[in-house]
């Protein structure tokens, strides 16, 4: 079971766990840094609460071999905030666009939703994987969009550098000229349902269902 | 002087005896629009705090490439004393304190996890009866934990004086006003260390100790208060 643990308290030894998220080592123990639950991961699991239930780590690292230590994190009830890191999948709107690149707000990093809006950008060769020379933004995001975007640097010191060049990363709604959400048709384009405008953008592949 | 705030009876001006803490009552987690808020009272001293972050820092400039800045603004309401003071934001007393509370925490709270980011602690003193500091540094750090923000350790801080012979513990209003030499330490509990050791009077080196003693002894009585409170906070279920 996973116990409620409070900052400064030892939680074992640096023999029996490696120190994760919200712990740190000192004099060859394993303290808190945080309150929380004290979670048990093993190797290639995830310590997000939402994945497997709280015991079950720990009852899974009980019959591991030895060999490879689990890995003791301490995991808060709720995340104060969302920053995004190199590879997470963010959700953002576009602000503006120029000939170079796209500025998003960014506003969801994976599931959490952020309290502030951080800034990134897409840059021209990062729209998509293929025929990269012929990419143009124009015909790729409009200010409005809402855009699924993978992080790939923290970038400067203004805004994360984000791409696109995935299928299932783009445009996941936009809006015509005309004001009414357009449905994507192929990679490129998406229609407009009233006014039957076609529209260009870098669509996001839906998920399967 | 001196002689008046210890009654022959062993009583102190507000009745404890010399190694007796004040009353503390605490809350955790009164603001929602803060990532994390406490509030501490300890006798007659109320002190709110504050913590928003780790955030992206307001300025450029602000920010260091390989760790969180934290930024302190320390206030007194001009009603908390018995005569009233406007204090303005520049008052440099006011800066000083600020700038003591912030070198108390930046040794303790895992900076390097959230680099080119701030944290902002704000602090307002809604009444003041003597150890302003120390109940400003002790509602920091519930609030501090209640943002969840890493720390190796609790931040305790506790205050002691010497007057008649004798080492007295948490002095009020008219013991501080009254020239008695006071000390205030900040302590991590688990480890003993201390992070901040303030005196801006004279006191013999033969009494020093047995002051630093009781007032470790202090730090150590309000860590276990402090721990039962965010025990408490955590139990009580929070709207996100």
């Amino acid at each position: 079971m996973s116990t409620k643990v409070l900052p400064g308290q030892r939680l074992g030894t640096t023999a029996e766990f490696r120190a994760g998220s919200g712990t740190y080592v000192r004099d060859g123990f394993v303290h808190a840094a945080v309150v929380g639950h004290r979670t048990l991961v093993r190797p290639g699991e995830s310590a997000d609460p939402a994945g497997a239930a709280p015991g079950a780590g720990a009852a899974a690292a009980a019959g591991a071999d030895a060999a490879v230590p689990p890995t003791l994190a301490v995991v808060r009830d709720r995340h104060a905030t969302a920053v995004p890191e190199i590879g997470s999948i963010i959700i953002g709107k576009v602000a503006r666009v120029n000939p170079r690149l796209a500025s998003l707000n960014i506003m969801v990093v994976g599931t959490t939703p952020c309290t502030e809006t951080f800034q990134g950008v897409i840059r021209v060769q990062d729209v998509r994987a293929t025929e990269k020379d012929k990419v143009q933004i124009y015909r790729s995001f409009r200010p409005g969009d809402v855009v699924r975007a993978r992080v790939i640097s923290l970038g400067d010191a203004k805004s994360y550098f984000l791409s696109t060049a995935e299928n299932e990363l783009g445009v996941v709604f936009a809006q015509s000229m005309a004001g009414y959400t357009m449905v994507p048709i192929s990679w490129e384009e998406m229609v407009c349902p009233k006014t039957k405008v076609i529209e260009f953008r870098k669509c996001a592949k839906p998920p399967q269902q | 002087m001196s002689r008046e705030l210890l009654a022959p009876e062993g009583l102190r001006v507000d009745g404890r005896r010399p190694p007796e803490l004040r009353r503390l009552l605490t809350r955790v987690g009164l603001f929602a629009v803060a990532d994390g808020s406490a509030y501490v009272e300890l006798g007659n001293t109320k002190c709110l705090a504050a913590v928003y972050g780790p955030k992206e820092p307001r300025t450029q400039s602000a920010q260091l490439h390989d760790r969180a800045v934290i930024n302190v603004e320390y206030n007194v309401a001009s009603f908390s004393s018995g005569e009233r003071k406007s204090r303005t934001r520049r008052d440099k007393r006011l800066l000083e304190i600020a700038s003591v509370i912030k070198r108390t925490f930046e040794p303790v709270v895992m900076t390097a996890t959230f680099p080119r980011s701030e944290i902002d602690i704000y602090i307002q003193i809604l009444q003041l009866d003597g150890g302003a500091l120390h109940a400003a540094i002790n509602a920091s750090c519930l609030a501090m934990i209640d943002a969840g923000i890493p720390m190796s350790d609790y931040v305790v801080a506790c205050s002691a004086g010497f007057a008649s012979g004798t080492a007295l513990l948490d002095l009020n209003y008219i013991e501080e006003s009254a020239e008695t030499p006071a000390l205030t330490v900040a302590m991590l509990p688990k480890s003993g260390k201390l992070t901040m050791l303030n005196m801006e009077s004279r006191l013999h080196l033969d009494h020093f100790k047995d002051v630093l003693d009781l007032a470790t002894e202090g730090c150590k009585s309000l860590a276990e208060s402090l721990d039962e409170a965010v025990r408490k906070a955590c139990k009580t279920p929070r709207p996100i």
